[in-house]
């Protein structure tokens, strides 16, 4: 029978998910992943996570709790630094370690430590001493490394085209055609969050599907080209040391300043430092461009959906009310203007 | 004539109005919805239906507030909108050129931007209440002072104690302390003003761009301190409508209207509904993990409607 290593359905299982699960199936292990984020999942995961950690660890313990008997080990990586000169968040370096301490009985841990802060070709070394866990040559790990990186860079392609990650994920996983489901009607939004957050549905109560039901076409940080995300990034004066972080950062002024989309969405975790410097940078760009919609939404561990929704549909109402003045006063001839002459700021 | 009927429905007061073609406020009705809100909209609909001539006709209806949905399976309403736009179109009505719009009811504050009569940007509070009405209606009852003649009363003050409102816990051991120095109850009462107009303007209005006219709506209007203390603290005239308490009904109302030169025809189910036998009940569905909490409306013992679950497997009703 084939060994089992399980992923959990967090984290960063919605960014390296393609590259991990082809590089261990190209060794012939078997990948199991976590089910789906539910209430009961969240629920345990609470009970086992440290209480001033963000929401999104808490539900990762959930998910390694969902997976320790059902694999023979555990890959929990320990993220240090996937590019050059960013970091990941400490608390992703610090997982393994809690994960440690606050469960008996687990499998035996994979936590190799990824850090490509000074080298980023640095790659093939954890993912070598990964494939030696399980004694296998340096050729097939070679090979196996070789196959998920071309996985992997087909994945960000598809991304970079607009469709949207779960999708993409699914029909990778189910071999099926892809299906991009996103709609083609005029209102845009961009959504942006760290990914853990954006695309799991149940956490973030849905948000992708409800913004396509009120007919948004959604885009994400992922979908913006990395270079473009460079350019804004880099004439920021104080440099954003996180590898999301700068991502959405990068993404959201991006878009903002290229007027392609009509409201901006920025989605928190409660509990997440990032995300508290990342909300003001967002908001503080998002008022020189009084033309975009900006709404920036906190998930939490509560369920009630009223707030959000409300918040949604107003946000939702604005923007194609503000559509429909524009129309009616290009007709007039008038142009929006705004007062700026006395405004207080608080 | 020809008429359009707007429900509020939030979580502390259930408000109704009735307008003309030409937008103008006919009759309008305030009553708590006392956690029970079909019984306070069938009580609404009952009393409006009293104040009404009858040779009057509703053309649409429109539903907001926190029980929006809800109410508008209820009644029939042609629009179903946030309380957000709601209110922010009540406000451009009564004042066109308006700027700015406070709102801050019972459990909920809200600031909406306006320009040029279109909503431009919103924030509402956070979980925490804060910044809202429970905050003073809690401290007007530690105080032993009536709720009605908290504003009065802080406009009685000669130099308001200055409290710390960040928190509801620690505003109260704050002014306890101030109680027990020996300041008075009305310099109390209009810090206590000064605290949420500070907190709200800290929280709800950070970032906001506050120009005016500005109209001051919801329950907490009613306060004359806040109103001060809201001049005060902005160097503007702050506007408190006629209608202040009701003006996400009006909003609904108006919405109604614009939704019915569209589709036309109502589907408002008449007076009639106040008589109806509706109830809701919940359970808790075991068919996965979620453990989602369905809520059913039945009408006359049939459901009629269905929500709360994530997979939308009880939304849809078998007949």
């Amino acid at each position: 029978m084939a060994i089992k290593v399980g992923i959990p359905r967090a984290l960063l299982y919605y960014r390296l998910y393609p590259l991990w699960k082809t590089f261990f199936n190209s060794l012939g292990i078997e990948v199991v992943v976590s089910g789906k984020t539910t209430k009961k999942l969240l629920k345990e995961g609470l009970k086992y996570a440290p209480d001033e950690t963000c929401l999104s660890i808490k539900v990762a313990f959930g998910h390694v709790q969902d997976l320790m008997d059902k694999v023979d080990y555990l890959f929990l990586p320990r993220l240090v630094s996937l590019e050059r000169g960013t970091y990941i968040c400490p608390k992703f370096i610090g997982f393994p370690d809690m994960i440690r301490s606050a469960f008996d009985n687990l499998p035996p841990l994979i936590d190799t430590s990824f850090n490509l802060r000074k080298r980023p070709s640095n790659l093939f070394f954890p993912m070598y001493r990964i494939g030696r866990v399980f004694k296998k040559s340096f050729l097939t790990i070679h090979e196996a490394y070789k196959r998920a990186l071309e996985e992997e860079s087909k994945f960000l392609s598809s991304l970079r085209k607009g469709i949207l990650l779960p999708e993409i994920l699914y029909s990778w996983e189910q071999k099926r055609a892809l299906r991009p489901s996103n709609p083609k009607g005029n209102l845009c939004i961009a959504l942006v969050g760290h990914p853990y957050n954006l695309y799991d549905s149940f956490i973030n109560l849905d948000i992708i599907k409800k913004l396509k039901d009120l007919g948004a076409r959604v885009i994400t940080p992922e979908m913006v080209e990395p270079l473009e995300i460079k350019k804004e990034t880099d004439k920021i004066p104080q440099e954003v040391y996180w590898s999301l972080g700068r991502e959405i950062v990068g993404a959201s002024f991006y878009l903002l300043k290229s007027k392609s989309i009509d409201g901006l969405i920025h989605l928190g975790s409660f509990g997440c430092g990032p995300d508290s410097f990342l909300r003001e940078l967002i908001a503080d760009r998002a008022r020189k461009h009084p033309e975009i919609a900006y709404l920036s939404l906190i998930l939490d561990e509560h369920t009630g959906e009223a707030g959000v929704v409300t918040r949604l549909e107003a946000f939702i109402d604005l923007i194609e009310r503000r559509k429909m003045a524009g129309r009616k006063s290009q007709v007039a001839g008038r142009h929006l203007q705004s007062d700026k002459r006395q405004a207080i700021s608080h | 004539m020809d008429t359009y009927l707007g429900v509020d429905v939030g979580s502390i007061s259930t408000n109704l109005a009735v307008i003309d073609e030409k937008k103008k406020v006919l009759a309008w009705e305030y009553l708590l919805t006392g956690g029970r809100p079909i019984e306070a909209v069938q009580r609404g609909l009952r009393e409006m239906e009293k104040k009404l001539a009858k040779e009057l006709k509703i053309k649409g209806v429109g539903s907001t507030g926190s029980a929006r949905h809800l109410t508008g399976i209820l009644v029939g309403a042609d629009t179903v909108k946030s309380e957000i736009i709601a209110h922010a179109v009540g406000a451009s009505q009564l004042i066109p050129e308006v700027k700015t719009v406070f709102e801050i009811g019972g459990q909920d504050s809200k600031i909406i931007i306006v320009r040029d009569g279109v909503v431009v940007d919103f924030a509402m509070n956070t979980i925490c209440a804060a910044g809202t009405g429970s905050f003073l209606d809690h401290q007007a009852q530690r105080l032993g002072v009536l709720i009605e003649e908290f504003g009065d009363l802080a406009l009685k003050a000669e130099a308001p104690t200055r409290i710390a409102g960040r928190c509801t816990v620690f505003a109260e051991s704050d002014m306890i302390h101030k109680q027990q120095t020996g300041h008075t109850t009305e310099n109390i009462v209009a810090g206590l003003c000064q605290a949420l107009v500070r907190n709200y303007l800290n929280n709800v209005g950070k970032g906001k761009e506050i120009l005016p006219p500005i109209v001051f709506q919801g329950g907490v209007a009613a306060n004359k301190g806040m109103k001060a203390a809201f001049e005060e603290e902005l160097g503007y005239e702050v506007i408190v409508p006629e209608y202040y308490h009701v003006m996400g009904a009006i909003g609904a109302a108006i919405l109604a209207q614009e939704t019915i030169v569209q589709t036309k025809k109502t589907r408002f189910k008449g007076f009639e509904v106040s008589e109806v036998d509706y109830k809701t009940r919940s359970f808790e569905c075991t068919g996965c993990p979620n453990l989602c909490e369905v809520i059913e409306v039945l009408m006359d013992r049939e459901v009629i409607s269905r929500w709360g679950d994530r997979c939308g497997k009880w939304e849809v009703l078998e007949k």
